[in-house]
């Protein structure tokens, strides 16, 4: 096991009690322009910590339920898309947006670059630590869902998906990419690409706060949560020697407390989307689709 | 019915060009053309580096429309003016690029935020989704009406910069950036030195929406699902927006390309617009490649393109990519 943080449990469980201070209370709303003949889509509003309206988008498909289920965490970057068409006809999707990213922008917008740093110095104003309270509302809604099949539900995204996952763990499976916070202050010192960047700038404007900065980020690295996750795993790897590659993320991989399959990403978005999307759906229950259509009627 | 396998090489647009198309432009840019375009610059020094100096900028566009933009130049001691100029153009759904890396590599770089996009939205915000189908059934509201020609505004804010070499000014985005470095080339065909345009976006609209389920094409087919009697309304309006009826007024040098497997722009539009354009030209196809277009390994290509048609003083490290 990873050697935790100082004062890391105690730091989400304040975040659970916060959570649990504030009921859900979901709206629901259909969206008729994105239904289809096969689902009913709906724009969902929960309360968050803060307390903070967040919202995103459920998807249902018509027919009898319990259906599999996959939620999905948000990206970083303001826009969410409605969920993928072919995943509407054959899952209940939820989308998740977080507070500041559009849609639910208000009274506060995130910024971008920015959000990365918003609060750093300070873990427990740190924005992150009210985003993943966002994950936890929405994956708690999803999971209480009737018409979501309990033993079939994944969770897909980057290190929200997995701190999620491992505070929640009647996700029965996860996919996770991209990862942001794993050795984030390690990555920092490779990379100028944004959002990575945004911590180089922070630093650069307040080099003081090297030490702060590196203990709130700790908290939020998904090495010392993905233990609780016993979930089957699907870990996207990258290159050789590359961040995202084997080396880098091997030590992450053995922190999983359930089984934990690889996947080498190509760099090739057709093979790498098809793959991906063959893996959940064969572990959901349902027929592979590719997002390309390689016929036409 | 048996079902064929596709064949993008082999696809004919049917797209039509209005007979008032330049007209219609024309009139745009002298409109606009009138609107003073009060640049501001201001230095950020947070995002700046011992090499490059991050301005956020301003300037005014068409319905005078604040724009705002990011403006990364190389500092003197790190490399000596004129720089070629480099506006970056951003996707759909994501918010412009602080363009630093290309500043690291000696251009002086533009990261376009048109109407809608974070800080351009206070007077415009039609949202995500929903940008593609604002006012589709008119084209003098339509909401790519004001945003191409935000793109060719940041063109003009590169014409007010002295440390800029105003023959040396080149366009690059991918996905909605691959549809702006177009449109803007082509409505700025005496500044615009090069492009390179990844997986173009906005051209073909009706037959990409008709290829796809995936977004932001499917916020068409959700619009004529819920609206079907409009088509033709919707139809005759985008054709004052497709790429293809843009690429023939290019002049300057292209590079396009293309992901094989991409569900976002389907293949079949990115040949026709290539096929559209009579300038100097070259196509790169990814196969197996989706709406990435290859870009982990077509950067380098990128960079090299837009490097022996800008001529920048100093490369160094690579430029982030683009994607939509």
């Amino acid at each position: 096991m990873s050697d935790l943080p100082n004062g890391f449990k105690e730091y989400w469980q304040n975040v659970e009690d916060e959570l649990g201070r504030y009921p859900g209370n979901p709206e629901v709303e259909e969206l008729p322009i994105h239904s289809t003949h096969f689902c009913t889509v709906f724009w969902v509003k929960l309360t968050s910590i803060g307390p903070a309206r967040i919202g995103g988008y459920l998807s249902i498909p018509h027919g009898d339920g319990p259906h599999p289920a996959i939620m999905q965490t948000p990206r970083y970057g303001s826009v969410n898309h409605v969920p993928d068409y072919n995943d509407r006809k054959r899952y209940v999707m939820f989308t998740l947006m977080h507070r500041g990213q559009r849609l639910t922008d208000k009274p506060w917008a995130a910024k971008y670059p920015g959000l990365l740093t918003e609060g750093i110095d300070d873990k427990d104003q740190y924005v992150y630590r009210a985003i993943v309270a966002d994950c936890l509302r929405g994956a708690e809604f999803l999971q209480n869902r009737p018409e979501v099949d309990s033993d079939r539900t994944a969770i897909v995204g980057d290190d929200l998906a997995l701190i999620t996952a491992s505070r929640r763990p009647e996700f029965s499976h996860v996919h996770a990419a991209g990862l942001l916070f794993h050795r984030l202050m390690d990555h920092r010192e490779r990379s100028s690409a944004y959002p990575v960047e945004e911590i180089n700038d922070y630093l650069r404007a307040n080099p003081g706060d090297s030490r702060r900065v590196t203990e709130t980020l700790s908290h939020f690295d998904p090495i010392h949560h993905v233990s609780g996750i016993k979930a089957r795993t699907l870990l996207s790897v990258g290159d050789d020697e590359a961040v995202g590659g084997p080396e880098w993320l091997e030590e992450l991989a053995e922190q999983f407390g359930g089984p934990v399959e690889e996947y080498r990403v190509t760099h090739r978005g057709g093979t790498d989307n098809d793959s991906i999307d063959a893996w959940l759906a064969r572990q959901l229950g349902r027929e592979p689709m590719s997002k390309f259509r390689r016929t036409l009627p | 019915m048996r079902a064929t396998p596709r064949a993008p090489e082999e696809f004919v647009s049917s797209v039509k060009c209005p007979a008032d198309f330049d007209e219609f432009w024309n009139t745009l840019l002298d409109d606009v053309s009138r609107i003073p375009l009060n640049p501001s610059i201001e230095h950020v020094p947070m995002r700046s580096t011992d090499e490059v100096d991050v301005y956020e900028i301003g300037y005014d566009s068409l319905d005078n429309v604040r724009i705002a933009g990011w403006y990364c130049v190389p500092k003197d001691s790190y490399l000596a003016p004129p720089y070629p100029g480099l506006l970056i153009v951003p996707g759909y759904v994501s918010e412009p690029t602080l363009p630093k890396s290309w500043a690291n590599q000696g251009y002086a770089a533009i990261g376009v935020a048109p109407r809608g996009k974070l800080r351009s939205n206070a007077q415009y915000n039609p949202g995500y989704p929903g940008l593609l189908v604002d006012n589709i059934v008119d084209r003098n509201t339509y909401s790519y009406r004001g945003f191409y020609i935000d793109a060719c505004r940041a063109v003009d804010f590169a014409l007010t910069r002295p440390e800029i070499d105003h023959s040396r000014i080149g366009v690059h985005g991918s996905s909605q950036g691959g549809a702006l470095t177009i449109t803007t080339a082509a409505l700025r065909p005496d500044v615009i030195t090069c492009g390179a345009a990844g997986a173009p976006y906005l051209c073909g609209f009706m037959e990409a929406a008709a290829l796809t389920h995936s977004y932001p094409y499917e916020e068409i087919n959700e619009y004529l699902r819920l609206y079907p009697e409009r088509e033709e309304q919707v139809r005759d309006t985008l054709e004052y927006f497709d790429g293809n009826n843009f690429a023939p007024k290019i002049k300057a040098p292209m590079l396009v390309y293309i992901g094989m497997e991409d569900d976002v722009c389907p293949p079949e539009t990115g040949f026709a617009v290539y096929n559209a354009m009579t300038c100097e030209k070259v196509l790169h196809t990814a196969d197996h490649c989706a709406h990435d277009a290859g870009a982990f390994w077509e950067m380098a290509e990128v960079e090299a393109f837009l490097a022996k048609h800008l001529n920048p003083g100093a490369p160094s490290q690579r430029a982030d990519t683009t994607i939509g």
